[in-house]
């Protein structure tokens, strides 16, 4: 251990220390501080790709803190899946950054605790630290719910935190019963005592209790009330960070919990149960949704709920499907609600908004047939993968999974057409003309309609980098081998 | 025995004492102190995980005979959760305060429909 700082703890300790520097730093330069808090964004970006490469090219980092060796200390521990949520949120971050001054530096503060915070999910190895990390994104998280201005943000956000804050609660309790069982916190550790001393009752309750407290942001069903309520109520780059990012760091650390911690068949059933629950329940309820902010909540829960099916698939092929379906949805979905954000009236008061936007829902037409999964975009080749990994699997009720998938799907592209042939439709003479989308909904979402083409053109590459993430991140024998026995 | 028994005991029951004040009922400042009391059971818990009968505090003093001690790590945990606890709190209390100037109520449900109802009103 050098006495220096090690490089994997920046992510979490620049964005932490610009937010409370920040509104001080607001008081005597208030023209300053978004670019500010931008610049601390970059910073930290920057050192989390240099980190990135490094583990891309030479293995996972692990880092004690303070000297202290696990399992006594507590290690941060950067792996390719880590690192690439790290990236995706500080990507996040910077592009639905607030506008304004000095006058809105609390949402600035709000956006670095969420960066900081949620970096520290992805990269903390001990379960207690990843509680305290969750926690801080959770806090943040509800301040920007609320950071609209209007009264309808203040209600959805009570009524998150107090869902929020009773899940991470049960989630204590499930790190309570963990440790008590075990007499460890580090993940790593919890590898290697697991299959003895988790393969009970006790530890599978740990696991239920820990799912339902990070699956309150992971939006899974039925913890995931607040997601239609917050989207519709907080500012639209708010719906897209959480729907887009933190809710994917949310179910990639239960991803963690289930390949460390909880090795057994039952736990994989109760994940697989509430993602097949949450796709059947969001696709109807998109498909009736009053608007297509609604709709896109509301789509949201069921696309987490195929990550999470995804993910209940053992072995490296089901990891690899439930991040390209992440990553997927991270960059569609939030392009989506940027679109949405000024389409929110019923559909049928939109019919001839292609156009007077027909930049905007062009767009929309193509992350429309991404997310529904028409060939060659990538929102296909993450279905496909899902559908292999489900059909090499021995597991029935992954099949039924697939099955739901697949008729999710036909829900999900019934009411996607039925708001593109809305655009497309002539409007009747005397009816007002829809809303156009302004620049700063476009500016990101055309970013993001950029990235998914790129992503298109460069899928065999991307694969092949998916399957070497999953193949590094399931291996949880090796994981406690890395930390335990080389880490200092 | 008899201590441990009565602090998991005790653990339990404001667990789901707090349980019942955030589901069942519908005031929000019932819910919220539901939510203080939920807390409160969670430290128990871990407090009394790390109990052991006859257990010294886990400090090493000069001329002290070795003996058991306490486990120091719940401990910690818990002060790190009671701190937690309080900033969600007082985050939960500013809130409810906005809520009740700009709808004039604390009923939960009430809430909920009222926003249901706006978000479905056309925005521009």
């Amino acid at each position: 251990m050098t006495p220096a700082l090690p490089a994997i703890i920046y992510p979490v300790a620049l964005p932490l220390m610009g937010a409370f520097l920040l509104p001080i730093a607001a008081r005597s330069l208030p023209e300053l501080a978004g670019a500010l808090g931008r610049v601390v964004v970059l910073v930290s970006m920057a050192v989390s790709a240099m980190l990135a490469s490094s583990v891309w090219s030479s293995g996972p980092a692990v880092s004690a803190m303070g000297g202290f060796a696990a399992p006594l200390g507590i290690v941060f521990y950067a792996d390719r899946l880590a690192m690439l949520f790290v990236l995706a949120l500080h990507a996040g971050v910077f592009l639905f950054w607030p506008r304004g001054r000095g006058e809105n530096a609390g949402a600035f503060t709000l956006m670095l605790t969420l960066l900081g915070g949620g970096s520290g999910l992805a990269l903390s190895g001990d379960l207690f630290n990843i509680f305290v990390f969750y926690e801080i994104a959770a806090v943040a998280s509800y301040g920007l719910a609320a950071s609209g201005g209007g009264r309808a943000g203040y209600a959805a956000a009570i009524r998150f935190l107090i869902l929020g804050s009773l899940g991470s609660t049960l989630a204590l309790v499930g790190i309570a019963l963990v440790y008590g069982a075990t007499g460890t916190l580090n993940l790593a550790d919890l590898a290697r005592l697991a299959p003895r001393m988790l393969n009970n009752p006790l530890g599978l309750s740990a696991f239920l209790l820990l799912l339902i407290g990070f699956g309150v942001k992971a939006e899974l069903t039925p913890v995931n009330t607040w997601a239609p309520e917050v989207y519709g109520a907080a500012p639209a780059r708010v719906a897209a960070l959480l729907a887009g990012v933190v809710s994917k760091l949310a179910i990639v650390v239960i991803l963690r919990f289930l390949v460390l911690a909880f090795p057994m068949p039952a736990a994989r059933a109760a994940l697989l149960v509430t993602g097949i629950l949450g796709v059947i329940a969001g696709e109807l309820a998109a498909w009736r949704a009053p608007n297509l902010n609604q709709a896109f909540s509301y789509s949201s829960i069921a696309q987490l709920g195929m990550v999470a099916m995804a993910f209940s698939i053992s072995g490296p092929a089901g990891i690899a499907a439930g991040v390209a379906l992440a990553l997927h949805h991270a960059v569609v979905k939030p392009a989506f609600f940027m679109l949405a954000d000024r389409w929110r009236a019923p559909l049928e008061s939109l019919k001839g908004a292609a156009k007077d936007s027909p930049l905007a829902a062009g767009l929309f037409v193509l992350l429309s047939l991404s997310i529904i999964g028409i060939p060659p975009l990538p929102g296909f080749w993450a279905k496909f993968l899902f559908l292999k990994a489900a059909m090499a699997s021995s597991w029935s009720l992954v099949w039924f999974a697939a099955a739901v998938m697949l008729a999710a799907t036909v829900v999900e592209a019934a009411w996607l057409l039925r708001a593109i042939s809305a655009f497309y439709a002539s409007a009747p003479q005397s009816a007002p003309r829809p809303p156009r989308p302004g620049m700063e909904h476009l500016g990101p979402a055309l970013a993001l309609g950029a990235l998914l083409l790129a992503a298109m053109i460069f899928t065999a590459p991307l694969g092949a980098s998916i399957n070497a993430l999953a193949d590094e991140a399931g291996g949880a024998q090796a994981i406690a081998a890395r930390v335990l026995d080389k880490g200092e | 025995m008899m201590t441990g028994l009565i602090l998991h005991a005790s653990a339990i029951g404001l667990l789901l004492t707090g349980i019942y004040a955030i589901a069942a009922r519908r005031h929000l400042m019932r819910n919220i102190l539901g939510l203080a009391v939920l807390e409160s059971g969670a430290n128990l818990l871990l407090v009394a995980i790390g109990y052991r009968q006859g257990g010294h505090a886990p400090i090493l003093v000069a001329g002290q005979t070795p003996g058991p001690m306490v486990d120091p790590i719940p401990q910690a945990l818990v002060l790190t959760a009671i701190v937690i606890g309080f900033g969600v709190l007082a985050l939960a209390l500013a809130l409810v305060v906005r809520v009740k100037e700009n709808y004039g109520t604390l009923d939960n449900r009430e809430v909920a429909e009222r926003l249901r109802a706006e978000s479905r009103e056309a925005r521009s």
